[in-house]
């Protein structure tokens, strides 16, 4: 077997690979503007549509590359003005509108090419035509397609602004004075011109692989337009460039070997593109339900506990898991420490973290019901759902906008998030001197404090700690603060009041 | 008492199919302020703004900014569009949408400059969407797109602004935080068009309402405008269905 090196040494191969790389790259680039524009099919209209323009090219110039291009391109807009004609004037549905044209058209072309055949004893192949003849390209075709290529990704890059705009959302280009439908002509007009620039290479019936399937991979894969066009250009390229190669080696037609070549990378896009593909998609979808299923382990754990009937053949039965689950389930849970060597009672790492869903769950019910005016009684299974999803930070917002609620709607205590303060009252000695600091872990506790008169930023004594309270001495006055409190009041560091 | 400063309808009918859809719709809208347009389904809400903006065939009427045609300020004037009809799996971050507001105002060769990105950046911050720049527009929520479209709004820094439906599908913080922004705007000087629906919270949006059923059935200050009886004159059919469902008080 040749290496790709060798092959290309001939001179109709090295032409051949010179024109499949100007067109791999201007269809994959332009046709990402074809797919986001809902617009495959008018590519597929347009190439078959540019027949009768060659005919007529022929009849009137004969044979002549100039004359081909121009009859093209004219036949190719003039096909788009018709089927947009028809669309915005006719009532025939619009797919409909455009495979009345481009049948109609490439019908004509091919009667012409009977005609001429017949009477002026010409032979013009169809075959070509339809498949392409890449290794037949003259040096007047290359640079034809390479002032082709040069216009269109130019342009590309000049109107990249009004190109992005009017197809994302063609009212707002509106409002802002850009030409909708100028700009939909100027695509037209350069897809017309890949077109017959593709026509050497792939063929008719093959352009739409070129200008659909290397765009329709890139967006598989990438997440910004400039992106989007780079990576269309380049599997473009390849596809073409490889297919190219493949025919030689193999003796085929290159055309259906780049379509084919382009649609292998379109497949393994669908499969392993990291965020789209279906392959990450079923891992993520795997990973979140086991997520879910550890959580629930560790919640129905907490709740069984807290009943005081926490033992395994409960713990099973209320999570309804398989036996095989259940098993999967608790090493996972094990060897994540959330869980002790016996299989069921949560650890205190555990226990946090069972809580902080349980705050989650209660959280947004109060949220649902408080905030969005549902009953309380069809909210459990949304929550049940959601105290997965939601992030600590998004809770926290939640928590707030509720003004700190301690009960759900359903009556059930809403557990504290799970925060130690760094220094906390209960850190220091009888007889200590502090100050309460002016920022607590979170409003809570600032409530609280001043519920019970407690002054922030103002020096007190530690005068008594007790097993279940302490008590502080404060301009005078004797404070009792109960234990679980003070160990989340902050007290501030030595620095900070060094400073006041 | 017309100003040249005011936006000004005159005579504005439009019809779809010829099936009326407006009819002689007259206004004289001063600048500053923040108006509602209220109206029943299918009361031509939608359609009486794309008329203004030039954005549809109309029968016959014009509408003039200033004195001047909306083609001839089309930088000045914004549209906030309602969500739906938009490809959110396009290819493009919540940045690269809201400096789409920037493009009015480049050249065709004109390159994004350090003030443009400065505008963008500052759109984002006010509508609090700064930490989703970089974020696919799918992976929004709606209350988060619409937010984007208002950033790109703020973006193009125009006097005009038109949003249709910017409540629908949204969270109660997007809406608070949208009609704080609106309002922000309004004492600014800026003129705002708001297409609404929510009868209850349209006495403490707007200052003045333009009540549509296909004709005008009145518009001006809130107070005024807004009373049982235009009310009941422009809902005429779905009153009843209204009261049933406490949408809104006897």
């Amino acid at each position: 077997m040749d290496t790709i090196l060798q092959v290309f040494q001939q001179e109709w191969a090295l032409r051949a690979l010179i024109a499949s790389t100007m067109v791999g790259l201007t269809c994959g680039v332009l046709g990402c503007f074809i797919v986001l524009r809902n617009m495959a099919l008018i590519g597929d209209a347009l190439s078959h549509a540019i027949l009768p323009g060659v005919v007529f090219a022929f009849m009137i110039v004969g044979y002549s590359v100039v004359g081909f291009f121009t009859g093209s391109v004219i036949a190719g807009l003039l096909a788009a003005v018709i089927i947009t004609w028809i669309q915005q004037r006719v009532k025939t549905k619009n797919d409909a509108a455009i495979g009345i044209v481009f049948t109609a058209m490439f019908s004509i072309g091919v009667m012409g090419i009977s005609w001429i055949s017949r009477n002026e004893g010409v032979h013009l192949d169809l075959k070509d035509f339809l498949f392409g003849n890449v290794l037949g390209v003259a040096n007047q075709d290359l640079i034809l397609s390479g002032l082709v290529t040069v216009f269109v990704l130019y342009s590309i890059v000049l109107l990249y602004r009004p190109l992005f705009v009017t197809t994302f959302q063609p009212i707002i280009a509106q409002t802002m004075g850009f030409k909708v439908e100028r700009m939909h002509y100027f695509l037209m007009l350069l897809l017309s011109f890949a077109v017959v620039a593709a026509l050497q290479t792939v063929g008719v019936i093959l352009v739409v692989a070129m200008l659909i399937t290397p765009a329709a991979t890139a967006l598989l894969l990438a997440e910004r337009l400039p992106w989007v066009l780079g990576i269309a250009g380049l599997i473009g390229l390849l596809s073409a460039v490889l297919g190219l190669y493949l025919a030689i080696e193999f003796e085929t037609t290159p055309g259906p070997a780049m379509a084919v070549v382009a649609t292998l990378f379109y497949l393994m896009a669908v499969f392993f593109s990291p965020k789209k593909g279906l392959l990450g998609q079923t891992i993520r979808k795997r990973r979140l339900q086991q997520r879910i299923q550890a959580e629930d382990f560790l919640k129905q754990s907490l709740k069984l506990e807290q009943r005081e009937q926490l033992n395994k053949s409960n713990l099973q039965e209320n999570l309804g898991f398989s036996r095989r689950v259940f098993g999967r389930i608790q090493s996972l849970l094990r060897r994540k420490g959330l869980l002790d060597n016996d299989g069921y009672h949560l650890t205190t790492e555990g226990r946090k973290e069972a809580n902080r869903l349980v705050r989650a769950h209660r959280l947004w019910e109060t949220y649902l019901v408080d905030q969005m005016g549902l009953s309380a009684e069809n909210i459990h299974e949304e929550a049940e759902r959601y105290e997965h999803l939601l992030t600590e930070d998004l809770l926290d917002e939640v928590e707030a906008e509720l003004g700190y609620p301690t009960i759900d709607p359903h009556g059930s205590p809403i557990p504290r998030k799970a925060v130690r303060p760094e220094r906390s009252l209960l850190s220091l000695a009888k007889n200590d001197h502090g100050r309460i600091a002016l920022k607590q872990i979170d409003e809570h506790i600032t409530a609280q404090l001043w519920q019970l008169g407690v002054l922030p930023d103002t020096e007190f004594v530690m005068r008594q700690l007790d097993s279940d309270f302490v008590e502080i001495e404060q301009e005078d006055r004797h404070i009792r603060i109960s234990k679980s409190l003070a160990g989340k009041v902050s007290v501030a560091s030595r620095e900070q009041e060094a400073t006041t | 008492m017309t100003q040249p400063e005011n936006i000004i309808v005159k005579g504005l009918s439009v019809s779809y199919d010829r099936k009326r859809v407006l009819t002689n719709i007259f206004l004289d809208l001063p600048p500053g302020q923040l108006y509602g347009v209220i109206g029943p389904n299918g009361a031509g809400k939608s359609t009486l703004f794309k008329a203004m903006l030039g954005l549809i065939d109309v029968n016959a009427g014009s509408t003039s900014f200033q004195g001047k045609k909306i083609e001839d300020c089309r930088k000045e004037v914004v549209y906030v569009p309602q969500r739906d009809n938009v490809d959110w799996t396009f290819p493009a971050t919540v940045r690269d949408i809201v400096a789409m507001g920037r493009y009015p105002h480049k050249g065709l060769l004109q390159r994004m400059n350090q003030e443009d990105e400065a505008e963008t950046a500052r759109a984002m911050k006010l509508v609090g969407i700064s930490h989703l720049q970089e974020r696919q527009i799918g992976a929004l929520s709606g209350g988060q797109q619409q937010r984007v479209f208002l950033a790109r709004a703020l973006a193009q820094g125009a006097d005009t602004f038109f949003l249709d439906e910017p409540f629908v599908g949204v969270d109660i913080t997007t809406e608070e935080r949208i009609i704080q922004i609106l309002k922000t705007l309004r004492s600014e000087g800026k003129t705002i068009l708001v297409v609404h629906h929510d009868l209850n919270s349209v006495e403490e949006y707007f200052d003045q309402v333009i009540l549509l059923n296909q004709r005008l059935i009145a518009y001006g200050p809130t107070p005024e405008v807004f009373t049982e009886e235009n009310i009941s004159t422009a809902y005429s059919s779905q009153l009843n269905i209204l009261h049933k469902t406490g949408m809104i008080e006897k």
